[in-house]
């Protein structure tokens, strides 16, 4: 897109990065749940300039039945970026990245679902990135967490989300699109708050082991920001003003 | 909301101690904690949250509204808003010993048929039985279906059945209350049909009011309704 | 597609109340849904829409990006438009390759827009024979509530109508962006489709997904700014008689220019 500088400064001498943040400061989040009519459970997220819709149906009927589990339902993740989400136009044939993120994202789910209570059932989880700019998974993932609970699937905790990351030899919290391509290491991180236990963990780039325990540290605490939001998002439909929908 | 009631959420620490887990809640170590949206409610002994999003799962006997998906030569299957499919085989209609055909299942309820029926046996080993042997249960004819939330149903049947009888003396509609939150309203006054519907909607969006009973007799009681 | 089965007790509903010129939701006859367009929903896409039509919810996203022409077609830039049902839209959407309604969606959607000439392609030759400018209107449906023909096609017009085009010169033989230069994307015309359904011997405008269910055939007509009817498709299984078509192509024009007015507001950022 133009207008962003080639010669970008990712952290000045104040402290501000290229897009005037703090280094522990995370971009916009507006999370919001609710919002579809037909899925059993949706949750929309804007964080910075990513714009992720989620909707959830389930536990329902598993087609093909081979895939059904007698002992528990199952959980499916479908994360799929428009055509239009990115600066490129994307091919809508899902890519292997996709295929990627909606493995990890599942598995950053599945630890606090609880589905034995829905043997031979599936819960569906689409995720649907309709504007992207670096850090999506965290996105989605914090959306999909909202989305679930929205949909009365029982949850031993929520999921939160955000990625940390190494920018001009600084630990920084939630990465965007140009520190991702310009800065030197970039961890994405999913954790249950309650639980206190990491459930999607990523990274790309180089970290000693001392810059690995604050990023992580960094990141934990993103994902704490995140989760009030999430609780928010939920108050606001269910509880706001003693009021229930 | 005194602070044995509280709204809570997914994760959330509804008490920590020697309480029993009832329903939506498990225990972690010591602490009880919430698996859906809710309110939590705390006993002398034991700790339970009342789902606002939980889906309808069938309970043997409970009385619920169905809509034939399909059928085969030896049954049919039907949508019962829950996550399993309800199965209501061509005995319950025909007799034990009757063997039908396809198309003669088809004669007695085809896809899209609206049917009261009854919970017979579930466990989840299988999908749920259903039956429609009983007088008051089969085929629906006429009325309107009305959807809520299951959570709700409790509230639209009120305490003693208050709520629903309010409904129905005000309107002179018949009103059948599936436990899935399905909902078949008939009126011959279309007027008493409007105003059963709108009484319905009024309790699924405000069921948490004290007096909630009081004020749907006050709707029910305006003139003027268009 | 989005197949529910409509249970008897409705579609006697809907034929009853048509019989007194009434529809379940109200509506007259004649009468299409709410129609909220929000424009520039998708900022980094060259041009975006988010349509809601009733609870029918679709998005376009326009991406303009250097691309070969078309062997035969040196002199004319690409226009693409496609159409994709999520599976967070409705229940019955399956994850995988589309199924026939929805490719005949995409189609019908692409050749109103196509066969008015609203995108005028002669003017999207960055070197004649070698690059020109490709414009993609990529539409979702998000959520399913009847009409997806009307839904999508507005989201594509409006998205259309508000994109921004940037400039591209020849340097070293590859187009490059000129900073700074973009232009709206020349447009000659609106198309506006309008679908009507056939219930028993009625013709609704704008079915809801009941009246979808419900219906025995349908048709959508596609007409430009100067009233002419650039496209039509008929669908379903039942038929409709010559005085019906010619109904509905009074009905296309007629509610056709209402919604021209819509999409030409939301276009100038309301």
């Amino acid at each position: 897109m133009g207008g962003r500088e080639s010669t970008l400064v990712l952290l000045d001498e104040n402290g501000i990065r290229c897009d005037g943040r703090k280094v522990d400061e995370p971009r916009r989040i507006m999370i919001k749940a609710g919002g579809l009519k037909n899925a059993d459970g949706s949750a929309y997220i804007e964080f910075g300039d990513n714009k992720i819709l989620v909707g959830v149906y389930g536990p329902r009927d598993v087609h093909p039945k081979h895939m059904s589990r007698t002992d528990t339902g199952i959980l499916r993740v479908r994360y799929h970026m428009e055509p239009f989400s990115v600066s490129e136009r994307k091919n809508p044939a899902p890519s292997r990245r996709e295929i990627e993120i909606s493995k990890v994202i599942k598995e950053a789910l599945l630890p606090a679902v609880i589905l034995d209570n829905f043997p031979r059932t599936a819960v569906d989880v689409f995720i649907e990135v309709l504007q992207a700019d670096g850090g999506t998974r965290c996105a989605a993932l914090a959306a999909a967490s909202v989305a679930l609970a929205d949909a009365g699937i029982p949850m031993r905790d929520m999921v939160a989300a955000c990625a940390s990351g190494k920018v001009a030899d600084t630990i920084v919290l939630d990465v965007n699109n140009e520190e991702d391509q310009a800065g030197q290491a970039d961890m994405p991180i999913g954790y249950m708050p309650n639980l206190e236990k990491i459930t999607l963990l990523q990274l790309d780039g180089v970290l000693n082991a001392e810059e690995f325990k604050k990023c992580v540290e960094t990141g934990i605490n993103g994902c704490k920001i995140v989760y009030e939001l999430q609780k928010k998002a939920l108050t606001d439909k269910y509880f706001k003003n003693g009021k229930d929908q | 909301m005194d602070n044995r009631r509280k709204y809570v959420i997914p994760g959330d620490v509804i008490t920590t101690g020697p309480f029993r887990p009832e329903q939506n809640v498990i225990l972690e170590g010591n602490k009880i904690i919430s698996t859906t949206i809710g309110v939590s409610e705390i006993y002398d002994d034991s700790a339970k949250v009342i789902s606002l999003t939980a889906k309808y799962l069938p309970k043997i006997n409970d009385l619920v509204i169905g809509k034939v998906i399909s059928n085969t030569s030896l049954s049919w299957e039907l949508d019962i808003n829950s996550c399993y499919v309800g199965f209501l085989p061509a005995s319950d209609v025909f007799g034990r010993d009757f063997s039908a055909h396809a198309d003669e299942l088809t004669s007695k309820l085809k896809a899209g048929d609206l049917v009261a029926t009854r919970i017979a046996n579930f466990d989840r080993t299988r999908d749920p039985l259903i039956t429609i042997a009983d007088r008051d249960l089969g085929k629906i004819d006429s009325g309107d279906l009305v959807k809520i939330s299951p959570s709700k149903v409790p509230r639209l049947i009120g305490k003693r059945g208050t709520m629903i009888q309010t409904i129905e003396t005000a309107t002179n509609a018949v009103i059948t209350i599936g436990q899935n939150g399905w909902v078949v309203v008939s009126c011959d006054n279309p007027e008493g049909l409007l105003k059963a519907k709108k009484a319905i909607q009024m309790v699924n969006e405000h069921a948490h009011v004290a007096n909630l009973t009081d004020q749907v007799k006050d709707m029910l009681e305006l003139k003027s309704e268009s | 597609m989005t197949q529910s089965i409509i249970d008897d007790l409705k579609k006697s509903q809907i034929l009853e109340l048509l019989e007194q010129g009434k529809r379940i939701d109200g509506r007259a006859l004649d009468e299409p849904r709410t129609l909220t367009v929000e424009i520039d929903a998708i900022p980094k896409a060259n041009g975006s829409a988010r349509v809601r039509l009733g609870d029918t919810e679709a998005v376009c996203g326009v991406k303009i990006q250097p691309d070969r022409p078309f062997p035969d077609m040196g002199d004319k830039g690409i226009f693409i438009c496609t159409a994709e049902l999520l599976p967070l839209s409705h229940p019955s959407v399956e994850t995988g390759p589309p199924s026939p309604d929805v490719i005949e969606l995409a189609r019908v959607v692409d050749r109103g827009i196509r066969e008015s000439h609203m995108v005028d392609i002669s003017q999207l030759v960055i070197q004649q024979n070698k690059s020109v400018v490709g414009v993609f209107a990529d539409i979702v449906v998000v959520d399913y509530d009847g009409n997806l023909f009307d839904a999508c096609s507005y989201a594509a017009t409006a998205a259309v109508l508000n994109s921004k085009m940037p400039k591209w010169e020849m340097k070293d033989d590859v187009p490059t962006l000129v900073e700074g230069a973009e232009s709206d994307l020349p447009t000659t015309t609106i198309p506006v489709s309008i679908t009507m359904a056939k219930i028993g011997d009625h013709i609704v405008v704008d079915p809801n997904s009941d009246e979808w269910a419900a219906m025995d055939c349908r048709i959508t007509i596609t007409t430009d700014s100067n009233e002419n009817i650039v496209a039509m498709q008929k669908g379903g299984s039942g038929g409709f008689t010559l005085d019906e078509i010619i109904k509905c192509g009074d009905l296309s024009i007629k509610q056709g220019a209402q919604i021209r007015e819509t999409l030409k507001h939301a276009a100038k950022g309301s």
